[in-house]
């Protein structure tokens, strides 16, 4: 509750973070209401094709005369959906072996850090897409897997640095002395400290993961099926809308559905930055 | 110092091993994987007797796929470490190396254009805004940066493409030169080039010098409010001494080891930038190979960009204890002490200065490398 209220006095000085925690509020409403109230047609309708903007249709229609509208709303579901995922696997995972590995220290430590910097060198989004152009699945769960294969190993590297200098903290030796089990002395005693960098963390996982997520629609290498921004795009580039003035509101609309969002996301974690870093109020 | 280039050669070594060892995994043992999706293939063609198709699939992965598991993939990695990636499918008659070292340097030479550039501009801006932290500028500048680095760099590209590109013909639609100009040094090939690569160019920059402003800020706010820059102030020493000496150097010290990072970020977006442009480097050809399913040039290509992207990390590596001596030669800890106190050591210790940049600004790079 304290925690709401500062962050609250937090986002009324520094207004970018309160129109971003706002937009992220509406993308939240639309990804989990947007499929009840609005739907988008499977038949084609061409007489409808590329409508310009009406109060029918305020972004107007696509080369199938579907709404362009509705087809964002819809499709802010399975963007947000594994953008969510994809950050909570690679969270959790980093998380684990964050601290396992800064606390127990040792030979895990070693082949742990070796293999998280194995993944920090490789390129991230070359190995996503092979692995998705391979799978060639479009279940969220399977595709936030993917993309949170190479999403972890950054995470983990910085919360066990934070776990090795909590290591020798007066309460954690005295949480030795006590004998508590490994699984109380990660859960309670380490992870409320690092509990904030993962929170500021999470919503970066989530910018990535939905950077890489709408790649892989964009460039057709997970299955062009339903109805999602990345698909959107694809298609609307696909059908020429380079060279047609008629369907740019159809390729920009997506792509401003997915700035408005990443935007609002970097925004708001700034607020989440000051929440937990008073230091950095003070400057 | 000697160790260190040994144990930074064998984990790069290592790398190159493991993700060679991933490529099998995926190739031959994946549910639905190539191999099998292959040998289906030719199977519904018809046409062909077994012996066929497996003579077929032994000269396109270079394994063949009826021995024992240990023997295909200790046959994958010595072919893979003898250079040979096996033959493309979608272009019968060319060797997966050799479409791809063709492609190569197009990617190395577009990139590295790209993050000079973005690096020097980040780092002026970033300083900027560090010196004069309430100006009119770096508000601005500060706006300006986290929005750019909030954008996905194949909007970038598609927008660059649509107005300078379609609307007005400023800048070429494809390709990396004018067909038919002869290659090599003379000024209308140069020309043309640089002129195809200006846009590819464009996209790595917009979307990467607001990162490196940031981080740079950052740092040197950090340098900054240090004690020894302070002492140094109070000492006397000429501005332009303390400026480059004491902050400059320092601060670069995260950049740097951004610098290896962000390597791999820009070869990610090669994917997006050189598919929109039809710029073919090795990006082009990875979504290229997808399309075509042509999964031994697709492998290839992301074995071939990891490779790239590992020996340049080691580049940087080599290159850091220029910028931080103390990573070869660590002095010992008694030492150390006295130096941070005299205002020599960055931040008192640790060989790596970026530690106090703040989480915001020391992850973006790693993070929208995903």
């Amino acid at each position: 509750m304290e925690l709401l209220k500062s962050l609250w006095r937090i986002c009324v000085s520094d207004k970018p973070a309160l129109v971003g925690g706002a937009v992220l509020v509406i993308y939240l409403v639309a990804a989990l209401f947007g499929p009840v109230f609005v739907h988008v047609g499977k038949v084609a309708n061409p007489s409808l094709a590329y409508l310009t903007p009406s109060w029918r249709h305020p972004l107007g229609t696509d080369f199938l005369g579907q709404d362009v509208l509705s087809e964002v709303i819809v499709g802010t579901r399975p963007v947000i959906e594994v953008g969510l995922l994809a950050a909570i696997f690679a969270v959790f995972v980093g998380v684990v072996i964050g601290l396992a590995t800064g606390y127990l220290g040792g030979a895990i430590d070693m082949v742990l850090m070796r293999v998280a910097d194995g993944f920090l060198t490789i390129p991230g989004l070359p190995l996503v897409i092979a692995v998705a152009a391979i799978i060639r699945s479009s279940s969220p769960f399977i595709l936030a897997a993917i993309i949170a294969i190479t999403a972890w190993a950054g995470l983990a590297r910085a919360v066990r640095s934070q776990a090795l200098s909590l290591r020798t903290a007066d309460y954690i030796e005295a949480a030795k002395v006590q004998g508590l089990p490994l699984r109380n002395m990660i859960s309670r005693q380490l992870l409320p400290n690092v509990g904030p960098y993962v929170a500021i963390n999470f919503l970066l996982t989530v910018t990535g993961a939905i950077y890489a997520e709408v790649g892989l629609f964009v460039l057709g290498v997970a299955p062009v099926s339903g109805t999602n921004w990345g698909i959107m795009i694809n298609l609307a580039m696909g059908n020429g809308a380079l060279y047609t003035s008629k369907s740019l509101l159809y390729l920009v609309s997506p792509m401003a559905a997915i700035v408005f969002l990443q935007v609002a996301l970097v925004f708001f974690a700034r607020a989440l930055d000051q929440l937990f870093n008073p230091r950095l109020r003070a400057q | 110092m000697i160790s260190y280039f040994v144990r930074r050669l064998v984990a790069a070594l290592v790398t190159i091993y493991a993700v060679i060892t991933a490529s099998f995994f995926l190739v031959r043992l994946m549910p639905g994987n190539p191999i099998e999706y292959l040998e289906a293939q030719m199977t519904l063609q018809g046409g062909m007797t077994p012996d066929e198709i497996l003579a077929r699939v032994r000269a396109i992965y270079g394994i063949l796929p009826t021995g024992p598991l240990w023997k295909q993939y200790l046959q994958y990695v010595g072919n893979a470490f003898q250079g040979n990636l096996g033959q493309s499918i979608s272009n019968p008659g060319h060797s997966v190396v050799g479409i791809i070292a063709g492609a190569l340097p197009w990617t190395i030479f577009v990139i590295s254009v790209a993050l000079l550039i973005s690096f020097v501009l980040g780092l002026v801006i970033g300083t900027i805004m560090a010196a004069f932290k309430d100006s009119l500028f770096a508000k601005v500048m500060t706006g300006i940066t986290s929005f750019l680095s909030a954008i996905p760099i194949y909007l970038v590209a598609i927008l660059l493409l649509y107005f300078f590109a379609d609307q007005h013909a400023w800048f070429p639609l494809s390709g990396t030169y004018t067909v038919g100009l002869k290659v090599g040094f003379n000024w209308p090939f140069v020309q043309s080039a640089l002129d195809h690569a200006v846009l590819p160019i464009a996209s790595y920059v917009i979307v990467g010098f607001g990162g490196w402003a940031l981080s740079m800020k950052g740092s040197v706010v950090t340098i900054l409010g240090a004690d020894y820059v302070r002492a140094a102030e109070s000492w006397g020493l000429p501005a332009g001494r303390v400026t480059r000496s004491y902050v400059g150097r320092n601060s670069m010290l995260p950049m740097v080891t951004n610098l290896a990072l962000s390597i791999g970020f820009l070869f990610g977006g090669s994917v997006f930038v050189e598919t929109y442009f039809a710029y073919p480097g090795i990006g082009y050809y990875l979504i290229g190979a997808i399309n075509s399913r042509d999964y031994s040039l697709m492998m290839g290509c992301f074995i071939l960009i990891t490779v790239a992207v590992v020996f340049a990390n080691l580049i940087v590596d080599f290159m850091y204890p220029l910028v931080d001596p103390r990573i070869v030669m660590p002095v010992s800890g008694k030492r150390r002490v006295v130096l941070g106190k005299a205002g020599q050591g960055a931040g008192g210790g640790g060989p790596r200065g970026g530690e106090a940049v703040g989480p915001l600004g020391a992850i973006s790079l790693v993070d929208r490398g995903v």
